[in-house]
């Protein structure tokens, strides 16, 4: 995804929330809400399709390939954008960097080299050259504990793919596409009627 | 509109100086300009300005900086203890108090968490704007247990400054005519969802002395005219409250009480102006003012009126009281009595509980609820049976699961991204809300040889939760596994916490009222029994914590406070 998309992304919510706000109180003061914010969107993560290209900040240029490999496995592309495609990897590999402790990057790190390693035991080769099928059941088998897996591993793994999720569901596509997000909902009613395939709130608070 | 609202240098006297700009000094603020008072709030924090400076307000996530979470040596070197609280994030971190700047010492053995918001405002932007009203057991619980001193109000004399104060702020809540817990003047509660009402309807059945009901919270649902008049509009259920809201939906000195002041014309606010001191007259026996130590360049520089309001939180007014030190009280301004800084509590927030709720499958809600639901105290009477005293509420509610609870499970791939997707189940939370006795050990001091950048003394903590307070939550975890249980809810789970005295946020008591200068340094009218024109209004004139949040009542205290000076001043007895 490039950064102009990026912009126009974010402009829109934002424009919904001023039309809104103008509409509640007049539009002069809205209009400074634009400045305030724009401070907090220079400064996000922009997703970019070249992050597989050189290191990482955490990551190797190798690391990350897997990793992004990983990301397509657990949420793969439907009628949305996947895990991969809107650059999970590259953002896991930039909040690891400066949102967790060292202790927590090492132990990222390790989950990849564990997953190399046992791509090797098992087909004699690392776990990116492996076919789709086998890299399915890897990670299948460590998700579940099974086979060459412990139970700290599966937990190690679930970790991980916290970290996906977080990275995937937090990002404009996770959020507003496959998932439903409404910056300014109007209001609060206690019950609207829900169906399987509906999709669920991205967020109930600020936090999460 | 005051043209030069903002001061830095004056040698005027003013009618009334209100030291700190949050919740209580906004309150106080707005009461002494709106009856014709030149007042100067003093404000050791930077200017924060309603809307322009929410710089954390609407951005989704992805348009935030590191999505929401915040930088680790950014957390390291200067919020180190300010992240404890759950409303510290990317968007909010601006208004948390700098851990680096504003260092503190807990005795060895104790631990307290000092959660702080140093800026024009204070802690009234960062709050979950839950307003309780005090009830006549809260105000007759000290009396009847003997911990403690006697509060020397009760409902009747200050029932209608609670009226006074809601209607301007703006309460949503529902009349609910219950013994321990009075009504407010109400805007429309929020609504329950379908599940919620399905619980609330079990526990009116099997425990009918422990309603639930919508929690009460300074949110305009509906905004009167006055609100409108005040350029607040309708909350739209962002629930994104902590980084400011634009829409002055919730009440906050920015939204609600500054206007109001400034509109007067009496208004003159000094931003980073710390407070060192008052200054004592012993001649005349009156604080003549008090001095300043410039937040940026660290100058000194002085100010002067006529009466000061005391309201830089409680902790903080006690720091400053206690700094103000004078042949005639070398420990601490007004402390006769010797109590200042005594009998420090805060609520007790350790217990949790939840379960799984089956069914309601085509139930979702819109919007984002800014309030939970509460079940006020049912230990409102006292029972030796009971093994601790005091009581608890138990607040909470129902949610659906979303991603962040369903992302555990097993699973990868097409079905996996299907189920995140979709609302999982429904399931209800509760979490306690404890009450701690007050108790002369438990305490804050000024260090005797360390300070802080500006020259102040830093605090020195010795609060402990006591046994008492730990059988509360080891019964509020038991009671509350028994009624999610007994609801019909799965998966029941529950358990008593650790969390440090401190990180409830609802710090009171250390300079109390009492009928008696002897063992009290407030009376009834929140004076100090010492110095007839020093007033403290915030918690720490409390003399007991009671379950509920606090804030409501500091709003109505200072109103009354100021109602009270206001005719002092014009009998001339200060
Ligand atoms: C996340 C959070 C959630 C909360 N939720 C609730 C809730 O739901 N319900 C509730 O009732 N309460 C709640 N509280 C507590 C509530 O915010 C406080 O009780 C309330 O703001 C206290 O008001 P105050 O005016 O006494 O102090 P503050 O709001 O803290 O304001 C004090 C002001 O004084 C200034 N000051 C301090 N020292 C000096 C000095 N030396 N010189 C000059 N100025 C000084 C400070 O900078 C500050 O601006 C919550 C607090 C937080 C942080
Ligand atoms: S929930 Fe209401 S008060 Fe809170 S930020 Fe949204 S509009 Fe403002």
């Amino acid at each position: 995804m490039n950064n102009t998309n990026k912009t126009n992304l974010a402009d829109n919510s934002r424009r919904k929330f001023i039309r809104g706000f103008g509409l509640l109180v007049g539009c002069s003061t809205a209009a400074t809400l634009l400045t305030g914010n724009a401070i907090a969107v220079a400064m996000s993560y922009a997703p970019n399709a070249d992050s597989t290209l050189t290191n990482g900040k955490v990551f190797t240029r190798a690391q990350l390939l897997q990793l992004e490999k990983i990301c397509s496995i657990v949420i793969p592309a439907t009628d949305t954008l996947g895990a991969a495609e809107v650059d999970t990897h590259g953002f896991i590999d930039n909040q690891l960097y400066h949102c967790h402790s060292k202790k927590v990057q090492h132990k990222a790190i390790a989950m990849l080299t564990l997953l190399n390693v046992e791509a090797s035991n098992h087909f004699s080769r690392p776990f990116i050259e492996l076919t789709s099928n086998q890299q399915y059941q890897l990670l299948n088998d460590i998700d579940q504990g099974k086979a060459a897996f412990n139970k700290q591993q599966r937990s190690e793994f679930k970790f991980l793919k916290q970290l996906i999720c977080f990275g995937y569901y937090t990002s404009e596509v996770g959020a507003t596409q496959e998932l439903r997000y409404d910056p300014v909902p109007g209001g609060f009613k206690g019950s609207i009627p829900y169906k399987e395939t509906d999709a669920s709130w991205a967020t109930s608070t600020l936090f999460s | 509109m005051n043209e030069n609202l903002y001061i830095n240098k004056s040698n005027q006297e003013y009618d009334a100086i209100v030291i700190g700009s949050g919740i209580s000094g906004g309150w106080a603020a707005k009461e002494f300009c709106e009856r014709g008072h030149k007042t100067l709030m003093i404000e050791r924090g930077r200017v924060v300005e309603h809307r322009k400076d929410y710089i954390g307000e609407n951005t989704p996530m992805w348009q935030q900086e590191h999505r929401g979470q915040v930088d680790n040596i950014l957390v390291d070197q200067q919020y180190s203890i300010q992240k404890q609280c759950y409303a510290f994030g990317n968007t909010t971190k601006h208004f948390f108090g700098n851990d680096r700047d504003l260092p503190y010492q807990t005795k060895k053995g104790t631990d307290f968490t000092w959660i702080r918001a140093n800026q024009l405002g204070g802690k009234s932007l960062l709050w979950h704007r839950q307003t309780y009203r005090l009830g006549e057991y809260d105000f007759n619980a000290n009396k009847l247990d003997g911990y403690g001193t006697d509060w020397p109000i009760r409902t009747k004399d200050i029932e209608k400054w609670y009226s006074h104060v809601e209607i301007h702020a703006g309460i949503s809540g529902s009349k609910e005519n219950l013994p321990n817990l009075p009504d407010s003047e109400f805007l429309p509660p929020f609504e329950m969802t379908s599940p919620e009402k399905h619980i609330k309807a079990k526990f009116a059945e099997l425990f009918p002395d422990r309603p639930l009901i919508m929690g009460r919270t300074a949110h305009l649902t509906k905004p009167t005219q006055l609100h409108i008049s005040q350029g607040r509009v309708q909350c739209q259920a962002r629930n994104e409250c902590h980084a400011g809201c634009s829409y002055g939906a919730y009440f906050s000195t920015q939204s609600s009480t500054l206007p109001a002041a400034a509109k007067t014309g009496n208004l003159h606010i000094a931003p980073n102006s710390v407070v060192h001191s008052l200054i004592y007259d012993e001649k005349t026996n009156r604080v003549k003012g008090v001095r300043v130590i410039d937040n940026d360049d660290l100058s000194e520089r002085e100010y002067f009126a006529k009466v000061v309001f005391v309201c830089a939180s409680t902790i903080g007014s006690t720091q400053i009281l206690m700094n103000s030190k004078s042949k005639k009280f070398p420990n601490g301004i007004a402390n006769s009595s010797g109590v200042l800084g005594h009998y420090l509590m805060d609520h007790n927030y350790n217990s949790v509980s939840s379960g799984d709720i089956d069914g309601f499958e085509d139930e979702y809600y819109s919007g984002r609820r800014p309030t939970s639901l509460i079940i006020p105290n049912f230990y409102y009477k006292p029972d030796p049976k009971r093994g601790f005293l005091r009581g608890y509420a138990l607040a909470g509610g129902a949610y659906r699961k979303g991603w962040q609870s369903q992302q555990h499970q097993d699973g990868l791939g097409v079905e996996y991204k299907n189920k995140l997707k979709q609302a999982g189940k429904w399931a209800f939370g509760l979490y306690a809300q404890g009450e701690m006795l007050p108790k002369f050990e438990n305490q804050m001091r000024l260090h005797p040889s360390l300070k802080d950048k500006w020259g102040m003394p830093q605090i020195e903590f010795d609060v402990r939760f006591s046994d008492n307070e730990k059988a509360m939550m080891e019964d509020a975890a038991e009671q509350s596994i028994k009624m999610l249980k007994a609801a019909g809810l799965k998966n029941v789970t529950g358990h008593p916490n650790q969390g440090p005295p401190g990180l409830a946020i609802h710090e009171v008591g250390t300079a109390r009222m009492g009928r008696d200068p002897k063992t009290s340094f407030l009376n009834a009218f929140n004076q100090s029994h010492d110095i007839p024109n020093l007033f403290v209004t915030d918690g720490a004139s409390f003399c007991s914590s009671a379950v509920q949040n606090p804030s409501l009542t500091f709003m109505a205290l200072t109103a009354r406070a100021v109602d009270y000076a206001v005719k002092e001043l014009a009998a001339k007895r200060i």
